[in-house]
């Protein structure tokens, strides 16, 4: 790693702590006490008031537990600040979006994503050159994978190409959104369909082993900027039927736009200093759900939960002129 | 051999980058006079020691000689990143100054001006954050006006700083830094104290005050309708109009419809009847691609469009304003969007009839 991007990396607190390499004693057994456990930060790191005086890492990576890693974009790197995916299997893993810069001089999730796979593979008695990187994304949008050409001289590595086709391709679907697809990891499934309805080209992610139902920006706890309602509804109608069948310990989406009351922090913030959990429960999802079938125009509905922003366009909030007056 | 003759010089075709600034010849015209009515002879500075204080001449037949000769900073592609200077400086002239705060510490990068008299110096808005750690506007102020006395050979300059809105929190988070400053007047931050304040109390929002710098004399007019309390500021030596967000090139956040028309109607009227060079707004978010504009919150914005406004943008924003007026409204020009009584965040689908629809590529 270069020592410029170790330096930007900043507190590795959140790493588990470093210690020799461990032997090898044969493969994770992902099928046992189900649901894996594990943890959330009590707090993300959030920005600041002052962008350019921000000295936090350009990357929060939170372990949600030894086989699961969270990583954040750091806001004041981009306002999106998105949450991205770190699945480790026994024999490969499978990493959900690359944030929102494109250079590893601006912005080091390359070394990150390697810092983390290193950490894992010398905890588990495995050589990381062995283990193979697959890099997807949530959907077609520049926050979710500007950063993919960091990994293009990465080895053992495949990239999901930026096309529906190709995306469709990577997961090897035939009857998309309907069809889902079981991706092992090796010893640990990650279960893949559609979920249009933000975009016409997304996928929703399913953990077997930490039953972590990831949403993209589909359903996130903000503003679901819903661009095609019926695919969008229909999608959550395949949720619904998924929580009937399948036990869901937390859904997660891209990024956090709300304070915990509630509040919404409008599209482009560098700083939201009273962060709402980054995790919805299942029961905010099946209310959103019941919100979601009494709408009938376009509009921003907030469901208790999250925004629902019917067709009104990317970057509309509910915000107001607080400058505005009446004739005196 | 007789030299060829010399086509017509055509600045469009002379390479020369400046050419593209709108100075149709960078390095003077032929042409012109050498020696200008405009150019006076101020302090100047071939006398080794000056024998007392300089008084400088503020009457001037047009605008006072000046320029913009630099590009305002634009943030950087990682804000947590960027190394400028917190606040840009320029001198416009030697009695005036345009400061400028980093959009990596606000994302507003407001514009702050600071002009002098031969009896003192006005700090026109402040700045949209009190820390002065982040931004460091009363120790830069400081620094300009200690400058400044030593080549007018002052011992003290005192300061009035003013706002053009006491209530809007873009340009009044400064002003905490300048409490308790010797030989300094602060502008109130409440309607009624701002009216008395400019000695407006019978004639708002008709009438006009005065800020006399010392042979310069600073006119304030009453401009309510982004802010109840709205305060334009017109110099007669640079021939500006300083409007801060009443119009500005960016997203107007109309506050109340009537107010913005009446004020435009009486901005024109001022206009009409005074030299005006450049209309001076408080911050840029319009795009050098015409009509579109930055959203809020962008901390880098490389197609900046300039800040200096033509003062016939007065009518067009008068002629549009009136068809806002009781209306839910994102209206779209090609150097500023009128927005009344929806969202900041609100966009439109219409745009105007016969304007270039350019896309500027995204920054990364």
């Amino acid at each position: 790693m270069a020592p410029a991007a170790k330096a930007m990396m900043g507190t590795r607190a959140e790493f588990p702590a470093e210690s020799a390499p461990v032997a090898y004693a044969g493969p994770v057994d992902f099928s046992k006490s189900l649901p894996a456990a594990g943890t959330f930060p009590k707090r993300w790191i959030c920005g600041s008031e002052s962008a350019m005086d921000n000295t936090d890492p350009a990357v929060q990576v939170h372990w949600y537990n030894e086989h699961t890693a969270v990583l954040r974009q750091n806001k004041c790197y981009s306002y999106e600040a998105p949450f991205m995916m770190l699945y480790f299997g026994n024999e490969r893993m499978l990493m959900i979006d690359q944030g929102f810069n494109s250079l590893r001089s601006d912005w080091p999730l390359r070394d990150v994503v390697d810092d983390c796979i290193n950490t894992w593979a010398k905890k588990h008695g495995r050589k990381a050159e062995e283990l193979e990187l697959l890099l997807a994304f949530s959907h077609l949008h520049a926050d979710h994978y500007a950063a993919q050409n960091e990994f293009v001289d990465r080895p053992n590595t495949r990239i999901m190409g930026l096309t529906h086709e190709e995306m469709v391709g990577f997961w090897g679907m035939t009857n998309y959104p309907e069809e889902r697809v079981v991706l092992d990891l090796g010893g640990r499934e990650i279960w893949i369909w559609g979920s249009p309805g933000h975009v016409m080209s997304e996928f929703a992610y399913y953990d077997t082993y930490t039953q972590i139902l990831y949403t993209g920006d589909m359903f996130y706890r903000g503003r679901c900027y819903i661009s095609f309602w019926q695919p969008w509804f229909d999608s959550m109608t395949r949720l619904m039927h998924f929580l009937d069948k399948y036990p869901v310990t937390h859904v997660v989406g891209c990024h956090v736009e709300m304070g915990s009351k509630g509040e919404d922090y409008p599209y482009g913030v560098t700083w939201q200093p009273e962060e709402a959990p980054w995790q919805l429960t299942v029961a905010e999802l099946r209310h959103a759900y019941e919100v979601a079938k009494t709408i009938t125009k376009p509009g921003i509905y907030f469901t208790g939960g999250v925004y629902l922003c019917n067709q009104t366009r990317g970057t509309t909030t509910i915000d107001k002129n607080p400058y505005a007056y009446e004739s005196s | 051999m007789n030299q060829a003759q010399t086509p017509a010089y055509n600045p469009a075709l002379s390479g020369n980058p400046q050419s593209a600034t709108g100075r149709v010849y960078p390095n003077g015209n032929p042409v012109s006079p050498l020696n200008p009515a405009e150019a006076k002879n101020t302090d100047s500075c071939v006398p080794l020691h000056h024998t007392g204080e300089v008084v400088h001449n503020y009457q001037c037949d047009g605008p006072a000689p000046g320029t913009i000769g630099f590009r305002w900073i634009y943030g950087s592609v990682i804000a947590a990143r960027n190394k400028d200077p917190r606040v840009q400086v320029m001198q416009y002239n030697e009695d005036t100054y345009i400061l400028r705060e980093n959009i990596c510490v606000h994302w507003e990068g407001p514009f702050t001006y600071l002009l002098f008299g031969n009896r003192g110096a006005l700090l026109i808005d402040t700045g949209a954050i009190s820390k002065a750690e982040w931004y460091p506007l009363r120790k830069t102020v400081e620094d300009i006006v200690a400058r400044w006395a030593k080549m007018r050979g002052k011992s003290k300059v005192p300061l009035t700083v003013v706002m053009t809105s006491g209530e809007d929190i873009a340009q009044n988070m400064g002003l905490a830094q300048f409490a308790g400053r010797p030989d300094t007047v602060l502008a109130p931050k409440s309607l009624p104290e701002i009216k008395a304040f400019y000695k407006l109390s019978a004639s708002w929002p008709a009438g006009t005050g005065k800020i006399d710098l010392g042979d310069r004399v600073i006119d304030v007019l009453p401009t309510p309708g982004t802010h109840k309390d709205g305060v334009s500021f017109y110099d007669p030596y640079c021939d500006f109009l300083f409007t801060g967000d009443f119009l500005y090139p960016g997203k107007i956040q109309i506050g109340n419809d009537k107010d913005f028309v009446a004020s435009l109607e009486r901005l024109k009227q001022w206009k009409d009847a005074h030299p005006v060079k450049w209309v001076m707004g408080g911050h840029i978010e319009m795009q050098f691609v015409p009509a579109k504009a930055y959203p809020r919150f962008y901390t880098y914005k490389p197609y900046e469009r300039v800040l200096q406004m033509e003062p016939d943008l007065i009518d067009e924003a008068l002629k549009y304003a009136k068809e806002v007026v009781g209306q839910e409204v994102v209206l779209i020009r090609p150097d500023f969007h009128l927005l009344n009584r929806v969202s900041p965040d609100q966009k439109t689908l219409v745009f105007p009839e016969g304007v270039a629809n350019i896309n500027a590529p995204r920054p990364f």
